[in-house]
Formats: structure tokens, C-alpha cells, sequence
């Protein structure tokens, strides 16, 4: 019964199923719970702590420099990697590149005392000279807040790295949106949060992004009654439902300075973040940068995203704003059809 | 058609509501006393543990913190090692 074709039913007489086409649609797929996510095969390159290093091996390759890919650190990395027929990760892949990624794991409580400088310099070092040991350099992406952790590090750290793409990155954390409101509110007292829980609970994670915006649980409800009929859709909305609620708590030491040194002090704009002690100024980027925004993103807004291209010293740098928002512009279908292919694009022309 | 005009319905009030909902989770006056409630609710937690915890040292056993302290400087030599074991890798023949 489901149809792909999003404006007519079964019938193809232009009749949209409506929601009890979509209630008996969920009925049929209850029992097969989820579906399954991060099939890409993969090998593990590495290993250190609780983070993976994972990588992609085309059957035949035909662009010469790997990708290696950064998700956030408090959400899962197979974002990336949803499914068949909607995995960034495989259509790479199928375009010959190889694509390496960072799995982040989840933090022990041992881990409440992992720094910045221990994720986003040490472990995403080793990475990139993991990914740029053949070629001598690697294109680098990082996603959310893993575009942060990789502009930082590349503006401390250039050597090894090909081109950066800074993914609905935020940057300037005074336009960060409601997220600046919170985090610079006087009497939030970080510093009690991290004694008393360690790490960042994911729970807290979640309920913050679900604040900002309330009604969206509702809308996804309507979505759901609306196009569940439609297999496709399905599989796709309950992929990325499934990854939206497989939040991973924030190492304590290292969430302290991201709050205090960004998000109130936005010191990577003022130039006076550091990475291993190296600064990390942005005007010192000099690889090619491919910044993506999205117009409709409410947790990383383009105000926040956008000075990366301003400040950064690159001569070939652009950025791009795409329709969409946070996560549905990276993985829906019509991120196939546009963003995959002009991020493929940034990479040939510069392999 | 009557669920797409519950829909539009819907949408325009969802829109509405968002924007309204935004307005009042950055009001200072909201998020003032919101952020001085979560910091009693962390810091009285914190007292807390530091309670349970001196009682738990005085018996002499490793407390969770204690173990956390050493699990924690075994990922560090672990990870000091790699960096020992690519500079290594990185220096010229002999």
C-alpha cells in the first residue's frame, strides 16, 4: 500500500491517503521495530578510549585525498550513515571517495575529566594523521559541533589538511540563538552542573534541544499522520527519529570550556581560543573552506554559522546556504539531489 | 480535505505558538529564576555526594571519584603512549 509518489494513493486517482491509511501503516510496521542504521561497511582504524575511528573503502577509488568526517560529540555518528538509500556515507562511497569517521562513543564517568585540548586536539590529531598517512593530508568535514572542534583545531593545527567544510557549524556563539540566551544567563552555574553529575546527562542534552522548539514534537505527530503511508518516508522519519534520541552525555571538563570560553566568552571570533596551547585564530586558516548553513536551522542560526567564511584567511573560500534545516537538510532525500553532490564537487575539484 | 484544513489550522497556530514559546524561553525573567533553580538543584546534589562520599573514604574504601581519577590517567598514559609510538614511527631510519 505505500506509495512513493508523495500526491496520489493507491489508486493514482489523486486521492491522498490520509491518517488512517498512516495509523494502519504503523500498525504493519510496529513489529519491525527500527530500522537499522550505520550499514555503510566499515573497518575500525583505530581505537583510543571510547572513540573509533571508522573507515569507508570504496571498491574503487577515484579521488585521491580520504574525506574524514566529524560528527558532534553528543549525538550519534551514524547520522551520517542512516540507512540505505540515505546515507551520505555511502554515497560517497559509491562516487569512489574514501571516507573515513569519527565515532565519539560514550563517556564513562572517568571521562568528566577529558578537556577540549584531549578531544579536539590529541584524539582529533591522531585522526587526521590516521586519514593522511597515505596521501600526506585529508579533506576534513565537521558536522554541528564537530565543525567547531575542527575549526579550531584546523586554524591551530594546518598541516595535514586538505580542505575544511564546516557543516552547520556554529561559530559565533552571540548570534548562537536561544542557546546564547541560556548558557549566558548569570545564574547558570556550570561549574555546579559539572560537580554534580560529571558529565553533561544526555537526558539534559535532549530536553534542551526539545526547548528549543516545544511545538516540534507535535508537528512531527501531524507529520506522522500525515505521510506515514508512504514506506519511504517512514523508514526515513523513524531512522532519524531514532538517532534525534540517542543523545551521549557531554565529558564534564570539556563542556565547561565550551560554555565558558565560548558560548560566553566566543573567543574563537575574539581570537583567543587555543588548542594544545597553539592559538586557534581563525583569520589563519589558509586551506580551502566550504562553510553550510541552513536557512531554516533554529539550533545553529546563519548568523552564527556565517562569520567563519568572513573571518577566515583562505583565499578560496565560500559559503553555502541551502534550504532546510538542522539534520533534515544533511539527510533527506533532496540533500542527495543538492548537498552530497556539492560536497563531492569542494573535493574533486581540490583532491 | 478536512484534514488539510486541520493541517493548515494546525500549522498556523504551531507557527504562532513557536514563536510565542521563544519570546518567553528568553525572557530574562523566566530564565533567571530557571537558572537559579537548576544551580541549587546541582549544587545541593554535589553536597550531597560530597556527604556520602567523606562517610565512604572514612571506611577506607576507593571512592567512585577515586576510581574515576585513575581509570582517567590510564586512558592519558594510554594515549601518551600512541603519541610516543607515532613520533617514533615519524623518525628517520638509522
Amino acid at each position: 500500500m505505500g506509495q512513493k509518489d508523495e500526491q496520489d494513493g493507491p489508486g493514482g486517482g489523486g486521492t491522498r491517503p490520509g491518517p488512517l491509511a498512516s495509523l494502519l501503516a504503523l500498525l504493519r510496521r510496529a513489529p519491525r521495530g527500527l530500522p537499522p542504521v550505520g550499514q555503510t561497511p566499515h573497518e575500525v582504524a583505530w581505537t583510543e578510549n571510547k572513540w573509533r575511528l571508522l573507515r569507508f573503502a570504496p571498491r574503487e577509488r577515484h579521488h585521491r585525498t580520504p574525506v574524514l568526517l566529524v560528527p558532534s560529540l553528543i549525538n550519534r555518528w551514524y547520522v551520517l550513515d542512516l540507512g540505505p538509500g540515505r546515507s551520505f556515507i555511502e554515497w560517497l562511497v559509491a562516487q569512489g571517495h574514501e571516507v573515513l569517521c569519527i565515532d565519539w562513543g560514550t563517556p564513562g564517568g572517568e571521562d568528566r575529566y577529558l578537556t577540549w585540548d584531549d578531544i579536539g586536539g590529541r584524539y582529533l590529531g591522531r585522526a587526521v594523521r590516521i586519514a593522511a598517512r597515505e596521501t600526506g593530508q585529508t579533506h576534513l568535514l565537521g558536522y554541528c559541533l564537530g565543525g567547531t572542534i575542527t575549526a579550531a583545531y584546523a586554524a591551530a593545527f594546518p598541516e595535514g589538511i586538505a580542505t575544511l567544510t564546516a557543516l552547520a557549524a556554529p561559530v559565533d556563539f552571540e548570534h548562537a540563538g536561544m542557546m546564547s540566551a541560556w548558557t549566558r544567563t548569570p545564574t547558570f552555574d556550570v561549574r555546579a552542573l559539572i560537580e554534580a553529575f560529571g558529565n553533561v546527562p544526555w537526558p539534559l542534552m535532549q530536553a534542551s534541544f526539545q526547548m528549543l522548539k516545544p511545538t516540534l514534537g507535535a508537528a512531527k505527530l501531524i507529520a506522522l499522520l500525515d505521510r506515514a503511508w508512504d514506506d519511504e518516508f517512514l523508514d526515513g522519519f523513524l531512522a532519524t527519529e531514532r538517532w534525534g534520541n540517542d543523545n551521549v552525555a557531554f565529558p564534564g571538563a570539556c563542556y565547561e570550556r565550551y560554555i565558558e570560553e565560548l558560548y560566553r566568552g566566543n573567543r574563537l571570533i575574539a581570537g583567543t581560543f587555543t588548542v594544545c596551547g597553539r592559538p586557534a585564530r581563525l583569520p589563519e586558516l589558509r586551506c580551502p573552506l566550504l562553510a553550510i548553513a541552513f536557512a531554516e536551522d533554529h539550533i545553529v542560526p546563519l548568523p552564527s554559522a556565517r562569520p567563519l567564511v568572513e573571518l577566515a584567511g583562505s583565499r578560496d573560500k565560500q559559503l553555502l546556504v541551502e534550504r532546510g534545516g538542522h539534520v533534515g537538510a544533511v539527510v533527506s532525500r533532496k540533500a542527495a539531489g543538492r548537498l552530497w553532490p556539492a560536497l563531492h564537487t569542494f573535493w574533486s575539484q581540490r583532491d | 480535505m478536512i484534514w488539510d484544513l486541520w493541517k493548515q489550522g494546525f500549522s498556523a497556530w504551531e507557527q504562532a505558538t513557536a514563536q510565542y514559546m521563544e519570546k518567553v524561553l528568553t525572557n530574562p525573567g523566566v530564565l533567571g529564576p530557571a537558572g537559579s533553580l537548576l544551580t541549587f538543584a546541582m549544587r545541593t546534589k554535589a553536597a550531597t555526594d560530597r556527604a556520602v562520599t567523606a562517610w565512604w573514604s572514612t571506611v577506607g574504601l576507593p571512592t567512585r571519584r577515586d576510581q574515576e581519577r585513575s581509570l582517567h590517567k590510564l586512558n592519558q598514559l594510554e594515549s601518551r603512549l600512541y603519541d610516543l609510538e607515532e613520533r617514533l614511527a615519524r623518525l628517520p631510519p638509522r
